[in-house]
């Protein structure tokens, strides 16, 4: 043995890295642990648990083409379009990206979400009145991305901004009035006693009929 | 400028006040952005990095004048960040340039110290040259509301703006987040646990141990 392999060898024991024996003190890690072990982290950050758990939620909501919530004493549908990512925490699989254009309310995402991977990121439209709003959202932060704000009717610099400002705000606030439906049945006495069992219950398509609903409906906004 | 033009990505914050912050927040608001107003880098010195406040459409301007800083119920200003970064491998090739020139010209290759000397002065040299990087995050501020909107999508930027706005208004911004949702509500953190059914038996029994 090398002057230079000895040296390394010693200072890895004084270390504390290897025993007498040579070999390490600690075991590895398995990736899949590690890769679990950073999925909980992430979904316990700040309580990240409750978005996803809003935006699965949502999705479920969303399904049958009602208004999931009253914005301005007017009702404000949502539908999901296009990507969305899915996270959990256990199982082989911690994250699933779906892409189509009905792959939110697919039946795959849905048995996904059904072995306990949540909505981690989406793409929405929300429809209040005659103005639609589209908005990437994601379940840690529910920051604005990517929004298309409804067309601007203003025509002057000034007040163009004006209304940008104004139609930026009210698409944050409704996004807030989704939040507060969401926590009030969150909160409520339903929630685990009919509300998951129902959200279970459509996770694994015993609900049966809602998928054409979905359906038309993107054909419906796609035509819009 | 993406308040007036541009993508639509922005944090969405409530605003309260904390402790010590002035009563008549809008009229100190133009002398507290003044106050963390971005100056530039000082080229002569060591410093590589500047931020601070400045005007929504002139991202050169902390004058912060009322016409140009409020907007209807809105404050409207911007973050400015500029940083100089010397790149390793240049640095490297133009020390090795030197250090070959020496030795052809003194017969020895030269020593620690006189390449670490030499090493400074082509940093300093090759910052001189360097241009900024700058990134604006527009900040648009509802008076009224107290809502609170950071345009930028990345969120070293956010948390960067976020620091920055608190410190130099004395605020305490909230994440409109489902969490402080609740909190704002009146609910309890207990009544709001991780759902075992959606999310896996495993990580209830985390939490109820006190993990979350």
């Amino acid at each position: 043995m090398g002057k230079r392999e000895q040296a390394r060898e010693e200072a890895a024991f004084m270390r504390g890295d290897v025993g007498v024996d040579g070999a390490a003190t600690e075991e590895k890690q398995d990736a899949a642990e590690v890769e679990r072990g950073k999925a909980r982290e992430a979904l316990l950050r700040g309580k990240a648990y409750l978005g996803r758990e809003f935006l699965t939620w949502l999705l479920w909501r969303s399904e049958s083409g009602e208004p999931v919530a009253a914005f301005e004493k007017t009702g404000l549908s949502v539908l999901f379009l296009g990507r969305v990512v899915l996270k959990g925490i256990s199982g082989d699989v911690t994250e699933l990206s779906a892409r189509g254009a009905m792959a939110p309310y697919s039946e795959q995402v849905r048995q996904g979400m059904d072995r306990g991977l949540l909505v981690h990121q989406a793409r929405l439209m929300l429809t209040h009145g005659e103005k639609a709003y589209e908005v990437t959202l994601d379940a840690e932060f529910l920051d604005i991305r990517a929004a298309k704000l409804p067309a601007l009717m203003s025509e002057e610099d000034d007040s163009r901004t004006g209304e940008r400002l104004y139609l930026a705000e009210q698409l944050s606030a409704m996004i807030t009035t989704l939040v507060e439906a969401f926590i009030a049945v969150r909160a409520g006495r339903t929630w685990s006693k009919q509300v998951v069992p129902a959200m279970k219950e459509w996770m694994r398509g015993e609900e049966g009929t809602r998928k054409q609903t979905a359906l038309q409906r993107a054909a419906s906004a796609r035509k819009r | 400028m993406p308040v007036l033009r541009g993508a639509v990505t922005f944090s969405r914050f409530l605003v309260e006040p904390a402790e010590g912050a002035p009563a008549d927040l809008k009229r100190s608001l133009s002398r507290a952005l003044k106050a963390r107003a971005f100056a530039p880098i000082e080229r002569r010195s060591e410093e590589e990095r500047a931020a601070g406040f400045v005007e929504l459409e002139n991202h050169d301007a902390t004058d912060f004048a009322t016409g140009d800083l409020f907007y209807g119920e809105y404050a409207l200003f911007a973050y400015r960040i500029d940083q100089i970064k010397v790149p390793g491998p240049v640095l490297r090739a133009e020390v090795d340039k030197w250090a070959a020139a020496f030795e052809k010209e003194k017969g020895r290759p030269p020593s620690r110290g006189e390449k670490g000397e030499n090493r400074s002065s082509v940093r300093q040299l090759l910052r001189n040259r360097a241009v900024p990087i700058t990134k604006v995050h527009d900040v648009s501020w509802n008076l009224k509301s107290q809502q609170l909107q950071i345009w930028a999508a990345s969120r070293k930027a956010v948390e960067e703006v976020l620091g920055g706005l608190e410190t130099a208004f004395k605020i305490k911004l909230i994440p409109l987040i489902p969490a402080s949702v609740a909190a704002r509500t009146g609910i309890e953190d207990s009544a709001l646990g991780p759902t075992a059914e959606l999310i896996g038996m495993e990580l209830q029994a985390e939490v109820s141990h006190g993990e979350a």
